[in-house]
């Protein structure tokens, strides 16, 4: 245990991570279709919310996430009436390619206001736990305890949001079949902007939760952006479940491959299963093939 | 130009820079110049965003400091100096090439001095050789060096302002030994564990380590790549603790990833001295590591003094852009144009893109200038065109930049240079967590 303990930390830690920024990217292709290339973007907004909320307004690190979360939102919901709304009502058939574009145009843009405003130097996240927790022969380090918390905490939020509310099941309605949840009285539009602004939340959370471990910088968020992208493919775009198990699962593979066989073939195993998977079932591993209805 | 300026700039090139300050020398130099000529444009291509934006915006700095105390002197023979910048953002050699091209193009930038771009190949050479322009940069690459020698007459304006990073290799080894033969460290095993990351600085140092173990009286305890950019050290770390060597050298270079390698290291710590590379120089590594750094060591072959010399610098550069502004790498940019100026002068003015014939008169004054700078000596070595490395190259410190060895004793505080002796501000101090 004593050389399995941290392997296991490290693999929990990172599926922990890929899981938080996984989950608001599936979300979004789930109920929308979109893949938000500024979904990246916005956790770094995040990470720099908590970061302005704690060292410049002087709040309490607990608040620092709260404004993390806001800011997410905000730019979520942002991107949804500027750039998603037209987009979608003015070339609903291009919409998928589009948006695409649209967002990674945002996401240049989001980047290069952050560098404008805080410089490119980098910081540490003030939101961060110091010391080690010892449980048994496994010492982990109170940070990693942390973000593993904050992520199961969150899914489960998600999960008992999309069940047990009203709004969330006019996501799964919307995401399901739009046109008939619209009959049905669901307003589309409002979903998508709900949608948008709650996978922007869990951006910015997950931002603050990636830069405690590494620093803040303007491109904070392009390798979690990258990895979250790779998980949505292996488990089928738009389901998050799947998604959810496909970062812990491969997080965890990825830890025990970087021990037994070196760190530098970790991420090279993590595509090489991303392959095999994806000629085995190119719907990914919980995905359902689309019918396309002409 | 009359044959008394002629024989002031002979005098000063074999005299050399020593003695006089800069500001004085190029005074001198000036004198006898006609004030309010044509500006002369200084290019540089650096990574104003991007993951090394913040480096970018400091070689920046470097260069508009030295720039106004250059103007303040005179400028160049009269000419003032003026900076153009290009965003080299991501960099890799088409980035870098299409930026160095549009100074040449769009301002007819006489010398490009760039900071560092990495995945460049050392193409910047070559843009420099095809419009005969001076080129300096501190990419501090050995492969600089070959590609000089490949061609030593086309590429005659490109210097690299530093030594090569290969000198880290043996430098590091070097050190090692004086702490054991000074019976400073006593270490538990001849075992050392080298941890590069996937890119050409870092593995050229892993490698320059690992060849040259056995001639220090080291072997290796494990050798492993790590991906860039890491932050999750837990699988490195296992295989770490199950064969503990005497020392770990990790050459992988981002601060934030070796801030995190010293708080995991420090959940079960080896008996084993730290050394890294080149991250631990930035204040992102004092804040986010904090008290985890303290004991760690790292080295750079290129960086500000802290003595007398330099303090000026120091000081003028925290005034204006505050306290945790990073002016070991606006030092480097710094003496780059201040060496470049000097050059210039004394070799009758700067030559414009194209100017083969001037350009070379500069470069042979850039070759015989031995420059004291605020980062110590830059003296040209003629087989790669880079600076030479003391202790390791060089035994005489008059020649040499010296390779200075820092160690992080207190996060609170500025790290102290321990290393080599004559420029050592504090001793050695065993790292924390080694017990024994």
């Amino acid at each position: 245990m004593d050389i399995i303990g941290p392997v296991l930390v490290a693999g929990l830690t990172t599926g922990a991570l890929y899981a938080l920024a996984t989950l608001g990217l599936s979300l979004v292709w789930g109920a929308l279709g979109m893949l938000n290339m500024a979904h990246g973007a916005m956790l770094t907004l995040g990470g720099y919310a908590a970061f302005s909320a704690v060292r410049t307004l002087g709040l309490p690190p607990a608040l620092g996430v709260v404004a993390a979360a806001a800011a997410g939102v905000a730019a979520g919901a942002l991107i949804h009436l500027l750039v998603a709304s037209p987009l979608a009502r003015r070339s609903p058939e291009t919409f998928q390619t589009t948006i695409m574009i649209a967002t990674f145009g945002v996401a240049i843009a989001l980047e290069n206001a952050i560098l404008t405003v805080y410089g490119g130097q980098p910081f540490g996240q003030p939101v961060a736990l110091r010391g080690f927790a010892r449980v048994g022969p496994v010492t982990a380090p109170w940070q990693n305890l942390l973000i593993m918390g904050v992520a199961l905490a969150l899914m489960g939020a998600v999960a008992l949001y999309l069940t047990r509310t009203r709004g969330g099941r006019a996501i799964r309605a919307v995401s399901q079949n739009r046109e008939a949840a619209e009959l049905l009285g669901v307003s589309s539009q409002g979903v998508y902007l709900r949608v948008l602004a709650l996978s922007g939340g869990l951006a910015g959370v997950c931002g603050v939760m990636v830069s405690s471990i590494t620093q803040l910088s303007p491109t904070l968020g392009g390798d979690p952006m990258l990895k979250a992208f790779i998980m949505c493919v292996v488990a089928g775009l738009g389901n998050i479940p799947g998604a959810i198990a496909a970062s812990f699962g491969l997080a965890i593979v990825e830890a025990f491959v970087q021990y037994l066989a070196g760190a530098r073939w970790g991420f090279p195993t993590l595509l090489a299963i991303v392959i095999l998977v994806l000629v085995w079932r190119p719907n990914g591993l919980f995905g359902r093939a689309q019918v396309q209805r002409l | 130009m009359t044959g008394k300026d002629v024989l002031n700039r002979r005098s000063l090139l074999q005299g050399g820079a020593l003695g006089a300050g800069s500001a004085a020398m190029l005074g001198a130099l000036n004198a006898r110049a006609q004030t309010g000529g044509d500006p002369i444009a200084i290019g540089s291509a650096l990574p104003m965003s991007g993951v090394a934006a913040a480096d970018g915006a400091e070689f920046r700095r470097g260069l508009e400091l030295a720039a106004e105390e250059i103007n303040a002197a005179g400028g160049i023979l009269g000419r003032p100096v003026t900076i153009h910048v290009e965003d080299t953002a991501d960099m890799g050699a088409d980035i870098v090439t299409q930026a160095m091209q549009r100074l040449i193009d769009r301002h007819d930038c006489s010398a490009i001095i760039n900071g560092y771009n990495v995945g460049t190949n050392m193409v910047e050479m070559d843009v420099a050789a095809d419009n005969d322009v001076i080129f300096v940069h501190y990419n501090t690459l050995i492969s600089h060096n070959e590609k000089f020698l490949t061609d030593p007459d086309r590429y005659y304006g490109c210097f690299q302002g530093d030594p090569p990073e290969y000198w880290y290799g043996p430098g590091f080894l070097l050190f090692l030994r004086n702490l054991i033969d000074t019976g400073q460290w006593t270490p538990p095993n001849n075992k050392i564990a080298i941890i590069p990351s996937a890119n050409e600085y870092s593995i050229v140092i892993a490698n320059a380590i690992r060849d040259q173990l056995a001639e220090f009286g080291f072997e290796l305890s494990l050798y492993e790549t790590v991906p860039f950019p890491t932050s999750q050290w837990g699988p490195t770390l296992a295989r770490l603790r199950q064969d503990p060597p005497a020392a770990i050298a990790v050459t992988h270079f981002l601060p934030q990833d070796l801030a995190q390698f010293m708080v995991q290291f420090l959940a079960d710590p080896t008996q084993s001295l730290i050394y890294m590379q080149y991250g631990p120089s930035l204040p992102a590594f004092r804040e986010i590591g904090q008290e985890a750094i303290n004991g760690t060591l790292y080295s750079t072959v290129v960086g500000c003094l802290p003595d007398d010399f330099s303090a000026n610098f120091r000081e003028t550069y925290r005034a204006k852009h505050g306290p945790t502004a990073a002016f070991l790498t606006g030092s480097q940019t710094y003496d780059g144009l201040w060496h470049y100026a000097l050059s210039a002068a004394i070799a009758g003015g700067p030559g414009a893109p194209f100017d083969g014939e001037q350009n070379r008169r500069v470069a042979e004054a850039m070759r015989r200038l031995i420059y004291r700078g605020v980062n110590g000596i830059y003296r040209v070595d003629l087989e790669g065109q880079s600076g030479y490395c003391y202790p390791t190259q060089i035994g005489d410190p008059s020649l040499g930049m010296a390779h200075q060895f820092i160690q992080h004793q207190d996060y609170r505080e500025d790290p102290k240079l321990i290393a080599p002796a004559l420029y050592a501000t504090h001793d050695f101090v065993m790292p924390p967590w080694i017990t024994a």
